[in-house]
């Protein structure tokens, strides 16, 4: 990492090398004569090149950064999970073998099965992005508030965990109102050997 | 040429920098205001490296002016990794560095 040591290495050099002009040359009158140090005017022509140069290097840059940045910039989350479905959801992330994600309408759509979990070959998203909740039923899709005081939306997790199958990366949240969250968290459900073990526990 | 060269080379390279840093708000990083102001001082400076074409004098002194915006940033930032390499770290924050990352909120279940 040379770019924060050689910006304030440059940054020296020009704040000594302004000082000195600022303070050694006289704006009107006869100043010092000329030189490669402490040059003089440039030409008409010279000007000319170097500030079309400028201005092409400036747009150029600024066109690159700005598809850079929204390169970066996460896609949030849809998820789609079945009416009437509480406990915890998760999804797995980079799992080979199974379908992609799908974007619809500049996010990307989760949905859900009755199970709770999902597996999914697509990559998780970092970053700030606003995800949104929706419960899915023949009738269509019902908007699921998480935040305020009919959230059902708790305990929003993402991370990596490492087991037989290797590493995982997955994200988790619970479904289902305040005090059936504090239930959930107070008095976890014993675990079930026969039950795959990354498989969420549903609250009936 | 050589204050154009110098000036402009500055405005870059901070620039740059500046952004790089600035782009990390999109992982939640938040933004500081000196970083804003460096970056304007970046603008300046490039402004300053075409006036120094046909006003060095001129150009030398936005310059500078941009120079002290940007130490704004810098002189604190080179301040806390000088004290950071000086100091001795503390035994908690590298153990900090080592634990489970998201055991917070999860219950305990398979």
């Amino acid at each position: 990492m040379i770019v924060p040591y050689l910006a304030a290495i440059v940054l020296a050099l020009a704040t000594a090398y302004s000082a000195v002009v600022s303070f050694r040359q006289k704006p009107e009158g006869e100043g010092p004569r000329p030189s490669w140090i402490f040059p003089g005017r440039t030409n008409r022509p010279a000007r000319m090149f170097v500030g079309f140069a400028m201005l092409i290097l400036v747009i150029g840059l600024g066109v690159r950064f700005g598809t850079n940045g929204r390169n970066l910039s996460p896609r949030s989350f849809r998820f789609l999970i079945p009416e009437g479905y509480r406990g915890w959801v998760r999804v797995e992330f980079e799992i080979p073998g199974v379908p992609a994600l799908q974007a619809e309408r500049g996010q990307i759509v989760i949905k859900i099965p009755p199970s709770g979990l999902l597996r999914t070959s697509s990559p998780e998203q970092y970053g700030w992005a606003r995800d949104t909740y929706f419960f899915y039923s023949s009738a269509g899709l019902r908007p699921i508030p998480d935040s305020g005081p009919a959230r059902l939306i708790w305990g929003k997790i993402n991370g990596e965990s490492t087991g037989s199958s290797g590493k995982r990366k997955y994200e988790e949240f619970f479904v289902g109102n305040e005090q059936q969250y504090k239930d959930q968290i107070d008095h976890p459900k014993p675990k079930d050997s026969s039950r795959d073990s990354h498989s969420p526990a549903a609250i009936p | 040429m050589l204050p154009f060269v110098l000036y402009f080379v500055t405005a870059v390279v901070t620039g740059f920098h500046v952004y790089t840093l600035l782009s990390l708000a999109v992982y939640g990083v938040p933004v500081n205001l000196l970083e804003l102001l460096s970056l304007l001082g970046s603008f300046c400076l490039l402004i300053a490296a075409y006036v120094s074409l046909f006003r060095p004098h001129a150009a030398a002194r936005l310059a500078l002016l941009a120079c002290l915006v940007m130490w704004s940033f810098y002189a604190p930032a080179i301040a806390k990794i000088v004290r950071t390499r000086w100091a001795m770290p503390a035994a908690v924050s590298q153990f900090m560095g080592a634990t489970s990352k998201h055991s917070f909120l999860r219950p305990n279940r398979a």
